[in-house]
């Protein structure tokens, strides 16, 4: 399933892995207090006793998530102590080894809320800060920028500070492309799945159905057991283009129908279900809906593409090359090191980080923590006489993570309005500069997600001139300084994300991204990953093709 | 969807260091203006509407107003949360007002204890999770 989701290139080692850990992890978070669904027959019983959950799909298990962070996030206090937990410290950069070249040594990062540099020394690092948000223009326009699908606040730190040090990424031209509720980004799962909704054009035809042949292009992925998120987006957006929109969730049919069977009662809780849905996971959409007097039961609602995200958790898969489990038979290249370990000695990774294996979500992520975790303290265990010695001078590293600071004062009078001022460009700005260049060249909702080769080029320009002018980031402020970064890091995202496209002259990802030089999925040349490294020494980019390896039968 | 917060409901969390909205926000986006004791959203075209501060303000003077780029006015959604249960209030702009209660966790806040009734720690070198018993599947 996730083989074909992602149309075939994932790393069946990682995805097994996380598999055959996540329930145990699940049961954890029952045993700590989170509400999980069952089914009539077990109600009360535990998962870890038997406990059948209420399944809303092969991989999804309906819980009350209120309550789901502080419960995982209690835990981590309990174990880790608070004198271990430093909080509102953003990290800029990691720090290499000044004795062993390719070797982790420590980070640094500042504080928000004092004029304070945090440098930390460590033998091993685990790399967890997301995927890659607001790296492209959304489809809001003033105050909802911010109310954008993925939470806003991954800034694609994860895969720049894994990039600057010179790790191996892998899958960087793969995106996810969510059809979600039009402007609140609400999910449409549990509609899909558990109150099995159908999503129609705005003539009331099923355009999945509808569109099987053009789909066929796509083979043999079109014929998944459940059709590829991309396929499903490729074919909706044949009727967008085409002027058959708006594109609807049919939700009364949905519920009209589920109520046939059930007592007044139970239509009540179908209805709490339904909200629930949104103000668990997504309570913009909720205000959306009350703003716009939608009642899921009376009205259909509009579903649409959204603009482009970077991650490897959900149904995406970028992120980092990992080395993986020990204890299967997959290829050596696959599994030179430790578990979950990048390609730079003592940097582990988990979650949106690993990459080439998606529909992790937030337990196959934890229980990718876990993984990671164990592998790092047998680092540790190992290297027992390896002493991190950070490489740079740290008062110039201070100094450069201060500069928009430095920048900001220096320059400031000079203008009657500080915002306007031609020596300097405002982390806003530079974002707003970033999601454009995205936007119209790299294949965002402006061109319906096509691109092609010499638009990329250009693109690429552009952003190289983006990156030039990073150097005169202003911030005013520690939480100005904290956007400047932040947006830093999204370009560095933004310039992995192009390279990979780039390189990979197919369209693998219909629905997601169109390369319209090369519009045809082409396994012969193609079925491979597209992995990428930039030297910190040289500055120089390289991207490459690594071989891929099925290890369990995907039937072709 | 920007918060904002009601003047005459908010006291600063009483002149501490951090009121309890800026402890919480995800995005670094609520922030005390010191000379009027107020909180404020310092960049509202950054809210996620994640509502954690309206959750976690004492004083319930944070609310979320939608984004008027699209939105229209009149709706609201509004949450009162204890350890055990949360309680939304849903107001539609045509005046009508839907309430729905659901459960937040089934333990008492602060009883979490990862390391009770577990098995001591196992293998270092083998795959399994100290949680884990028995070998696992592999390929």
């Amino acid at each position: 399933m996730v083989h074909a989701d992602l149309m075939g290139i994932i790393r069946d080692d990682l995805v097994f892995d996380v598999g055959r850990h996540v329930d145990g992890t699940v049961y954890l978070f029952e045993e700590w207090g989170l509400p999980i669904w069952k089914d009539k027959e077990s109600e009360g019983v535990p998962l870890a006793e038997g406990g059948k959950p209420v399944r809303s799909g092969r991989w999804q298990i309906m819980i009350n998530g209120e309550g789901y962070k502080p419960i995982v996030a209690e835990a981590a206090k309990a174990v880790l102590g608070m004198e271990n937990i430093f909080e509102r410290v953003f990290i800029v950069k990691l720090l290499l080894d000044s004795n062993n070249s390719n070797q982790i040594a420590g980070a640094v990062g500042f504080s928000v809320r004092e004029d304070k540099i945090y440098v930390f020394k460590a033998k091993t690092i685990l790399l967890a800060a997301g995927g890659a948000v607001n790296v492209f223009r959304p489809r809001s326009t003033g105050e909802g920028m911010g109310r954008v699908w993925y939470p806003v606040w991954n800034a694609g730190s994860t895969y720049a500070m894994a990039a600057e040090v010179g790790a191996e990424l892998t899958m960087m031209e793969n995106r996810f492309v969510p059809t979600r509720f039009k402007d609140g980004y609400g999910p449409v799962g549990a509609w899909f799945l558990l109150f099995k909704s159908k999503a129609t054009n705005g003539f009331g035809e099923d355009y999945v159905t509808k569109n099987a042949a053009m789909l066929a292009d796509f083979a043999p992925y079109d014929k998944a057991a459940v059709v590829p998120t991309c396929l499903r987006n490729h074919a909706m957006l044949k009727e967008m283009k085409e002027g058959r929109g708006p594109i609807y969730m049919d939700t009364p049919s949905a519920m009209a129908k589920l109520a046939e069977t059930m007592t007044p009662k139970e239509v009540k809780h179908l209805e709490a279900e339904a909200w629930e849905d949104f103000l668990d996971m997504c309570i913009g959409q909720a205000g959306v809906w009350a703003g716009l007097n939608i009642r899921p039961e009376q009205s259909k609602s509009e579903l649409m593409p959204t603009e482009p995200y970077l991650l490897g958790s959900h149904s995406g898969c970028c992120g980092i090359w990992v080395s993986g489990p020990e204890d299967m038979s997959s290829p050596a290249e696959w599994k030179w090191g430790y578990n979950r370990m990048t390609t730079v000695k003592g940097l582990f990774t988990a979650g949106d980080g690993v990459g080439a294996s998606g529909h992790k979500f937030s337990s196959g992520s934890y229980a990718e923590g876990r993984i990671a975790g164990k592998s790092m303290v047998k680092f540790v265990r190992d290297h027992k006489d390896f002493q991190p010695a950070l490489k740079g001078d740290l008062g110039e590293i201070s100094e450069q993570i201060y500069k928009p600071v430095r920048t900001y004062l220096e320059h400031k009078d000079k203008t009657t309005a500080e915002d306007v001022n031609p020596h300097y460009i405002l982390p806003r700005m530079f974002q707003q500069r970033l999601q454009k260049i995205m936007d119209e060249y790299v294949a965002g909702v402006a061109t319906y997600y096509q691109t092609n080769g010499t638009l990329l080029g250009e693109g690429l320009k552009y952003l190289t001139m983006l990156k030039e002018d990073s150097a005169h980031l202003r911030a005013k402020d520690l939480h100005e300084l904290l956007r400047a970064w932040e947006n830093y890091h999204r370009l560095w995202t933004a310039e992995l994300h192009l390279r990979h496209i780039m390189f990979r002259e197919e369209t693998r990802y219909p629905g997601f991204y169109y390369r319209a030089d090369y519009p045809d999925l082409d396994e012969d040349n193609w079925h491979c990953f597209v992995n990428s490294r930039y030297d910190p020494e040289t500055e120089k980019w390289d991207v490459f093709k690594r071989d891929w390896s099925a290890l369990v039968d995907h039937g072709h | 969807m920007p918060t904002f917060v009601h003047t005459d409901k908010c006291d600063g969390c009483k002149g501490g260091e951090v009121t309890a909205c800026m402890y919480i926000c995800p995005h670094n986006l609520m922030k005390l203006d010191t000379e009027r004791m107020k909180a404020f959203n310092q960049e509202p075209e950054q809210c996620w509407e994640c509502q954690c501060c309206v959750k976690a303000c004492p004083k319930q003077a944070i609310e979320v107003r939608s984004f008027q780029d699209w939105v229209p006015m009149g709706g609201a959604v509004i949450p009162l949360r204890t350890d055990n249960a949360i309680m939304w209030t849903i107001k539609f702009r045509d005046g009508e007002v839907k309430r729905f209660k659901f459960p937040v966790r089934t333990t008492a806040v602060g009883s979490i204890d990862p390391y009770g009734n577990k098995p001591e720690p196992g293998d270092l070198d083998g795959p399994n999770f100290f949680t884990e018993q028995g070998a696992l599947p592999t390929l």
